[in-house]
Formats: C-alpha cells, structure tokens, sequence
C-alpha cells in the first residue's frame, strides 16, 4: 500500500506545553483526510510540522515518501499548501500573486503561464485576473488563496480550516473545489472543526483533542464507536449547574456536557431516559425550555470520547 | 533566481505603495526645495537677482595740475562695468545727462548715474555742493538703492582719502618738512589697502567687504556660487537621512510579510529560508540604491547640485547604500513587529542623523569639535563626510578613507543583522 501521507509519533512541545503528543496517521493517495477537532487540539500544529514550517520535535512524517526531516524540499515539492489565513501580497493582482507563487514552486516561462491560466479558470477569477487581491472579497481572496497552492500540480494538499469566517456561497464553492482536486486524482489533508465538512469530503477522519489523534476511521467507523447512544441537547430556563449532577446521576446517561445554557447528553435509550431528566429538572425547579433529539454524528462521537462537546 | 524573483517582488510592491516613493523620493526634494527657495534660488541655480540696468555717464576731467593719474569719475564709471559685477548689473555708457534722463524715462535703464565734469576739480578743492546724480525709475526701489550705496561707498573711500592726505600733509608742515606732491598717489594707494582691510573687519568677514571685488579664477565652476553650494550639502543631508530611512523602511517588508501570513507561506515552499532572507536583503539594497540615483539627478536639475568627480560621486553613493541597508537590516532585527518599527525607524534614525551632523552640515563655522567628533561614531556621519568630500571636488583616492570606513560599517551591521534574522526565521 503507497500512502501519500505518514505520520509516525510525531511531536511537537512549545516549552512546557506538548501542542502535538505522539501523533500517527496515514493517508492513501488519492482521499481526503479530514484532522477533526476543536480549536488548540494541535490540528494546526500537525499541519505546520507536515509542511516544513515548524521542525517537529521528535517523530517524523512523509510526504509521497520523502521525510520532511530527511528530505524537506523533495517533500515540499509534492506539497501545496492552504493557510487558514489569506496569504497573499494585497498590493500585487490575482495574477501577479499567482505567478510569484508559481515561481517559487520552480515554474518558468510557458509552463508556469498556461498553470496560471488553468488555475485562475479553476478558480473562476479569470476575468479579475488584473484586480489588486486587495480590493477582492473574503471569497475571492480564499480562492486565490486556494489557486496559489494548486500552480504546481501537487500530488498532496494540505488544507488548513479554509471556509473559516466566509459566506455560505464561497463555502460551498471551495467544498466543491476541494472535491474536484480529489476527483483529479488528488490526496487532501484536511483541517476543520465543522463536522458537516468532515462527514461531507473525507474517506477517513482523524479526531484530534489536546495534542492527541484519539479516534481514526471512516465515518461511519467512527459512528459505530457510540454504538446505538442518542444524543439529546436540552435547552434551559437557568443556569445548567442546578441540575447537572442530577442528570449525570441519572440511569442511561453516559456522558453530559453544558456551555452557553445548553446540555448535550449522551444516553442509551432516549425514550426511557428523557422523563428522568424531566423529573430531576422538576425537582431542581429548573424548566426545560426545548429538546433535540438526534441520530449519532461526529459531534456525539467526540463527545464519547471526551466527555465534552465539539463546539468547546 | 528565485532571489531575483523574491527582491522583483518587493521592489514591485515598494513602488506601488504612496508611501514608500512619498519617503524615497519627495519629501527628501520637498524638504530641500523649502530651503533652495527659502534661500531666493530659481531653476537656474544662480543668485536670481533680476540684473540692474544702469547708464552712466562721466563727463569728469583731470585738471591739468592734479597729483592724481585719473579723475575720479572714471573709478565711479569703472565700478559699474567691473566683471565681477557683470552677472547683475547691466551698465552702459551715455554721452550726456539729456540722454541718460530719456533712457529712464523710457524705461530703457533703471539708474542713471551722472558724474559732472567738474567732479574732481570741486572735490579735490573741498567744494561742499559737489555731487554725483543718480536719477532712477521711480517704479524700482532695490536697483537705485543698490547703485545709492555703492556710490557712497566710493564717494566716502575717496573723501576719506582725501582727509587722509590732508592729514598726512598738515603733518608734515607742522614738522617742518615740505610735503612731496608726486607722493600723493602712494598715499592714496595705502589708505586704499587700509579701507578695505578695514571693511573686511567691520563686516567680521573677509569674503563679504562690500567694494572688495575678487574676479573668478579660470576654470572655476559652479559650485563657486554659494547658493549652489548651500544646496548641494543641504540636498546630500536629505539624501542621507531618507536613504537610512528607505533601508529601514524596506527591510520591515520581512515583518510585513510575517504579519500577512506570506513569509510563512514561502517557508512552505520548496525555498531555501537562507535565499529568502537574501531576496529580501537585494530588493533593500536596490531601492536604496535606485533612490540614491533618482534624488541625484533629481537635486543637479532642480537644484543645480554639482555631485563632484564620477568616480568620487560613485563611491558616496556605494558607501550611502551600503551604510543604510547595513543600518536597516541591523534596526529591524530588533524589531517584532511593523507597530514597533515606525517609532524605530523614526526616532531612531532623527537622533542618529542629527548625531552624525545632518540637520546641521550648512550651519556657518561648523559644529563644536565634540559634536563632529561624536559623528565619527555615526554611519550617517561618515556618509556626510564622504558626500561632502565628493561636492568639495575632491578625488576618489582623497575620498577612500571614509569609504572605507562607511563600508566597513555597513557591512558589520548588516551581518549582525542578518545573523539575528537568520535566527529568527531560518
């Protein structure tokens, strides 16, 4: 099996603080791979070390076979890289900013040319092509963001939470992208904590929390780890506190968490459990203002595995 | 290549942005044409005094009996067409008064000066009516002014001349020798060299005796104009000040950069970090060097600057370059952030460039020693002393020691810099 991506115990400490912990995965050539997690869980970190902006400091990780310890420019050369942020020269066109970067991936003259018009055509800012980025919208400074890391056909690229702070349209635009790139043949990092994403794009899913890979699997692996568990989130009338201990106590509850006056719960059967919760609000004198019940997602798994919910 | 590409970048950018060209290029000329029009200067480069129109007319005679060689009125005449004054005043002779009065009338002349026949006769014999006319546009004021003086000047050297020999004779009767007529002419001769040795002290200044006329060398240039001269230091202190400021201000592109996410999108790529770094060192070193050309051509057309000899200019200049980029790739190392490096830049650079006698190259008799000798310890001082060398029209060989030692500096900074950039990033 070729793997287009291997992380082996990779780690990563910033003084006292250990960002990445010992973090292994694989990723076969030509799928997406979406790193699953909340905000600070090393999902960042991981990518940085994968793409030789940060030196690791101990394990090592292999882009198309080439260590990005050993060998950090054959690895970079299979490698286009999405920042989070926009990285891109405000001052210079969509164009001129697409050139610069294609040089720095090595393309000269017809070549890097005729990549510059593929790419503004697959990024849809061919007609634009001579505007200042500067003057674009968030949308479009995203997909030039985006066309930068393609000029170079990379075998793998690494996308580190791209829809993040943009309008619904360019989302979707860019998920669209992404699936085309992987139709094409193209193996995909993906960082995100929107788990409508993950589920959407990737083969497999690496959940990360605290610096750790703790869960990898396809979707529905993942799925089945909470088994037949339901999740309910419950909205109240006061502060969670007066009646979390009773529902923690509660039979059939197997993990709860609140933030912001909503408690998500885990249980094992939702019909038998929810008069319970009912009754211990009752007696707390708390009143239970909405319930959702839903099926087993990404969210629920994590919150399996954590004992707290996603969106911290 | 990829340096080139990098520094092509950066020089793009640069030259895009109002205040990168404001900094290089027009507040350096702005500042100095405040001071090149505050001084009276014009396009030209000279003095810009419109020439005074002037008509004389000397109808003076020797008396067949007078010591003296020439009447007066030929010395009064000769004042008027001296070649020292030829670049502002225009004189020529008239025959008679009715003439010379048309002349103004028309509008022809401005100052009409008019010296009787009798002029030496009467003065010689003490008259006290005697007098020189001056008859003048009434719409002018500065011209018959000017003319007013200068004939005064000359009248009172004469009259005290002749109080002089009066002197020198009752002396002599009163020691009972008889005065020698064909010794006058001497006499007259040394109280001439004592008034204008004593001009030169009253005006404290012996550039500035106002009837001492000193005719240019052959071959002298134009810097020989004061004004001229003025400008050139003035236009070099700018020039250095906003060189030192471009260094600074370019190389914070690095921190730029950081900010925006671009510098680490370039560690991403398949990109020596050490290349980088050096892409970025070239685009400073460029502009600093494409600014230096642009405000020396800018200051010899706008403001007449004579740089001095080719290969003297060049060196200044290489010596300037190499000292600002030296000196900005040193400050900015320090630096963290561009929040941080306009106060950098700004104080730092000001205290350093009035240190190193930037603000004060044209103040006359110079700076105290102790405030020169705290230049020797200043980049910006030394490239002073390099442009001031190469304005003086001294040669290159004159001009090595301080570009030597410009250089020098320039380079140390700059490796200190760059080893903490290297540190930082690569």
């Amino acid at each position: 099996m070729s793997y287009a991506i291997e992380v082996k115990n990779l780690k990563k400490s910033f003084g006292d603080l250990q960002a990445v912990q010992d973090a292994s995965f694989r990723v076969e050539a030509g799928e997406v791979l979406s790193l699953l997690g909340p905000n600070g869980a090393g999902k960042s970190t991981t990518i940085s070390m994968l793409s030789g902006l940060l030196a690791p400091t101990s394990g090592d990780g292999c882009i198309m076979g080439h260590s990005i310890i050993r060998e950090p420019e054959a690895a970079k050369k299979s490698l286009g890289v999405v920042p989070q942020d926009i990285a891109l020269y405000p001052d210079l066109s969509a164009r001129e900013n697409l050139v610069f970067w294609g040089k720095m991936y090595g393309l000269r003259g017809a070549v890097l040319k005729t990549r510059v018009d593929e790419v503004l055509e697959i990024i849809g800012l061919a007609d634009r092509q001579k505007d200042h980025v500067g003057k674009f919208s968030g949308g479009m400074k995203r997909r030039v963001n985006i066309g930068a890391a393609l000029l170079h056909k990379p075998a793998v690229i690494i996308m580190d939470e791209p829809t993040v702070g943009i309008d619904p349209q360019s989302r979707r635009h860019i998920l669209d992208n992404v699936k085309d790139l992987n139709r094409q043949g193209m193996t995909v990092l993906y960082t995100t904590h929107y788990m409508e994403e993950a589920a959407e794009l990737s083969n497999h899913i690496a959940i990360m929390d605290k610096g750790r890979v703790i869960a990898y699997g396809t979707h529905d692996e993942l799925i089945k780890m909470v088994g037949e568990q339901t999740r309910i989130d419950v909205t109240l009338n006061t502060e969670a506190e007066k009646v979390l201990t009773a529902w923690r106590a509660t039979e059939g509850v197997s993990k709860i968490d609140s933030l912001d006056g909503k408690v998500t719960a885990l249980v094992d059967d939702s019909n038998r459990v929810l008069p319970r919760l009912f009754e211990a609000a009752a007696k707390a004198n708390v009143r239970i203002t909405s319930v959702d019940i839903q099926e087993p997602n990404l969210e629920t798994v994590f919150l399996h595995l954590t004992g707290r919910a996603l969106r911290d | 290549m990829k340096i080139l590409d990098i520094a092509f970048k950066d020089l793009t950018r640069s030259f895009r942005s109002a205040f990168a060209i404001g900094m290089m290029v027009v507040a350096p000329l702005m500042l100095t044409g405040l001071i090149y029009f505050a001084f009276g200067g014009m396009s030209s480069g000279d003095v810009g005094m419109t020439a005074i129109k002037v008509g004389v007319v000397n109808a003076d005679q020797l008396p067949s009996d007078s010591v003296l060689d020439a009447p007066i009125g030929d010395n009064i005449r000769s004042m008027f067409f001296d070649d020292s004054v030829k670049s502002w005043i225009e004189a020529s002779d008239y025959t008679d008064e009715a003439s010379v009065r048309a002349a103004v009338d028309k509008q022809e002349i401005g100052v009409a000066v008019i010296i009787p026949q009798n002029f030496t006769t009467s003065y010689m014999s003490g008259e006290k009516d005697v007098q020189v006319l001056i008859v003048n546009d009434p719409t002018l004021s500065i011209g018959p002014a000017v003319v007013e003086d200068m004939v005064t000047m000359m009248v009172d050297g004469v009259a005290g001349g002749g109080i002089a020999i009066e002197t020198i004779m009752e002396r002599l009767q009163a020691n009972g020798t008889q005065p020698d007529p064909s010794q006058i002419p001497a006499w007259i001769e040394r109280y001439t060299n004592w008034y204008r040795d004593f001009q030169r002290n009253l005006f404290h200044n012996p550039d500035k005796a106002a009837l001492v006329v000193v005719a240019p060398s052959a071959g002298e240039t134009e810097t020989a104009d004061p004004l001229t001269q003025m400008m050139g230091l003035t236009m070099a202190g700018q020039m250095i000040f906003f060189a030192f400021f471009t260094g600074g201000n370019s190389m914070m592109s690095i921190l730029r950069e950081h900010e925006e996410g671009t510098l680490a999108r370039l560690f991403t790529t398949p990109t020596d970090r050490t290349k980088i770094l050096m892409g970025k060192f070239v685009a400073v070193f460029i502009t600093v060097l494409l600014q230096g050309l642009v405000l020396m051509i800018a200051g010899r057309f706008a403001f007449g600057v004579q740089w001095g000899k080719p290969v003297s200019i060049a060196l200044a200049l290489t010596a300037q370059v190499f000292a600002a980029v030296g000196l900005g790739v040193l400050l900015i190392s320090f630096v963290k952030s561009t929040k941080q490096g306009g106060p950098v830049l700004g104080g730092g650079l000001t205290m350093l460039g009035m240190l190193g006698g930037l603000f004060t190259a044209n103040i006359p008799g110079g700076m105290p020693k102790a405030f020169d000798a705290i230049g020797n310890f200043i980049p910006q001082g030394w490239v002073l002393k390099g442009w001031r060398m190469a304005l003086d029209g001294s040669s290159a060989g004159e001009l090595l020691v301080p570009f030597l030692v410009t250089v020098a500096m320039g380079i140390i900074m700059f490796a200190i810099g760059a080893m903490m950039f290297k540190r930082r990033y690569a």
